[in-house]
């Protein structure tokens, strides 16, 4: 299927520069050289680009907030930290398409008037540094950037991102760049008034600004015939093993679910049923198999109940214990922790805490009743989107799979064994 | 079961010296002859402004803002004496939603 990203299926290998070039790459570069950067924020803003991430914020929008603050200087942050479990396809990005990505960190730079951008790659992705690095001495080479490079001045450098799951959240992203610990900032101020050294910056994912150059070589409308009319183009979706084809696949926003899962996929393996799906493992709620045929965007999904997040789709089969799945979730988010604001320390790891005792079979039916208040009690505090992200998960699987709650409290084994 | 004097060890608590209180509790308890109390930390009651806390369960006496001075008094209550109500200065709402908690076995 033609995509923006992977416009003739997902790439096996990695394109190098004359193949990109063969494409039209840095077309949009040069294009875009001619044009002014408000133009460039204008055509980015028009075809309705969201940010890839996660929380899908408009990236016109990130950019002429960063653009338009009057302190200097201003830097681009190119977040690849990809901690999310599941989460490959920026690594798949930078691995097979690095100058696709290059290209977009150019483009972003110039237009939010920046003079430095920092690639922060996740430092288990040896493969995916390589290639990035060697790309980017390529386009050097070619006059794509540098301090002669084009016709504005940029350096880029490549800061490794520590493993974490909050060393991605985009002002843990800054601090480490600064050289601190992995600890995500109070909000506001945000990034683009205030970010990277104090100064104004764009923090963007990587998929984010893959997208950037195809918009701008194509057109805004040819952007604009994928996806939908409130959620223009495309996104990369993971599937992990427990379907018959795990991969990435690029979708047009608004594609049902259940292509991805049966077309893209391949449904379960071993012809399993499915019990439960997460649209945004591991921090969304938990979908009944009805509601399968939800277009993939974040408008549909919220509606439905859960959230889009940054695409890994995860699959419950029938048969699993949702105690056990939940437990796993509780437990990670416990361990994650930055352990900066106390109120999250306090709800993951009670959370976590009450969660074992269900699974033991203690607590009886009141300890079920506490998870809503611990997390009601929590609301509103802490500094990142941490602490919020165990409710939907938890609060989901207790309405939706009362059985599997009741056999764990009623004889501490788990239902599936 | 033992009685419990849950002693909070999250960061503000700690901060604030509730490591050496849960040690000098441990010493003065010993020093009654009380051997039906086990002092244990406890991840948090949620009070950070206003620790250290320390629980009594199943008693359920809330202490806030302890210090050493305040040892003996704690101690004593531990041993039959009275409640000490200077300590007692949590919002009965919060206490509500901890005790709670306690009474499911999260401890």
């Amino acid at each position: 299927m033609e995509g923006v990203l992977f416009p003739r299926g997902v790439p096996e290998g990695r394109e190098g520069l004359e193949k990109y070039r063969s494409r039209g790459g840095y077309d949009a570069l040069s294009k875009v050289l001619a044009t002014s950067a408000e133009d460039v924020i204008k055509q980015i803003s028009d075809a309705g680009l969201r940010g890839r991430g996660g929380a899908g914020f408009p990236t016109g929008r990130k950019w002429a907030l960063t653009r338009e603050t009057p302190e200097q200087p201003h830097y681009l942050v190119m977040n690849g930290g990809e901690d999310e479990p599941g989460s490959k396809k920026d690594r798949v990005l930078m691995e097979n398409l690095p100058h696709l990505v290059i290209e977009g960190v150019i483009i972003s730079a110039y237009a939010i008037g920046a003079a430095k951008a920092y690639l922060y790659i996740n430092a288990h992705y040896e493969a995916a540094t390589k290639s990035i690095t060697d790309a980017l001495a390529e386009a050097k080479d070619a006059g794509y950037w540098g301090e002669n490079g084009s016709e504005f001045s940029l350096d880029i450098e490549i800061v490794p991102a520590p493993h974490n799951y909050v060393a991605g959240e985009d002002t843990a992203v800054i601090e480490v760049i600064e050289g601190k610990k992995a600890w995500p900032r109070q909000k506001p101020p945000f990034p683009v008034t205030v970010g990277l050294f104090g100064k104004p910056t764009s923090v963007n994912n990587v998929e984010t600004l893959a997208n950037v150059a195809p918009i701008l070589l194509h057109g805004v409308d040819w952007y604009r015939k994928f996806g939908t009319a409130d959620s223009p183009g495309t996104m990369i979706f993971a599937l992990d093993d427990d379907v018959n084809r795990p991969g990435v696949y690029e979708l047009p926003f608004g594609t049902p679910l259940r292509y991805l899962i049966e077309e893209c996929g391949g449904g379960l393996k071993n012809g399993k049923k499915i019990k439960a799906i997460m649209s945004a493992a591991p921090s969304c709620a938990f979908l009944p198999p009805e509601k399968i045929d939800t277009p993939l965007d974040h408008y549909s999904m919220r509606d439905a109940g859960s959230a889009l997040g940054c695409g890994v789709v995860r699959i419950v089969s029938e048969g699993t214990c949702i105690v056990e799945e939940v437990l796993r979730i509780a437990e990670f988010f416990a361990a994650e922790s930055c352990g900066q604001c106390p109120a999250c320390r306090m709800e993951t790891s009670t959370l976590s805490m009450m969660m074992k005792k269900v699974q033991q079979g203690q607590g009886g039916q009141p300890i079920l009743e506490q998870f809503g208040k611990i997390l009601a009690f929590n609301k509103g505090k802490g500094f990142c989107s941490l602490i919020v992200m165990p409710g939907p998960p938890i609060e989901s699987a207790i309405t939706l799979f009362p059985g599997d709650f009741e056999a764990h409290l009623a004889t501490g084994k788990c239902p599936a064994n | 079961m033992k009685r419990m004097c849950l002693v909070c060890q999250n960061i503000d608590c700690k901060s604030r010296g509730s490591e050496q209180l849960m040690g000098e509790l441990e010493k003065r308890i010993a020093a009654k002859g009380i051997d039906d109390v086990e002092v244990k930390p406890y991840m948090c009651f949620g009070a950070c402004q206003e620790g250290p806390n320390i629980v009594l369960y199943p008693e359920k006496s809330w202490y806030a803002k302890v210090n050493v001075d305040d040892l003996d008094d704690i101690t004593d209550h531990l041993a039959g004496g009275p409640h000490v109500q200077r300590l007692d200065t949590i919002d009965s709402s919060l206490k509500e939603l901890i005790y709670q908690l306690l009474d499911t076995g999260v401890f």
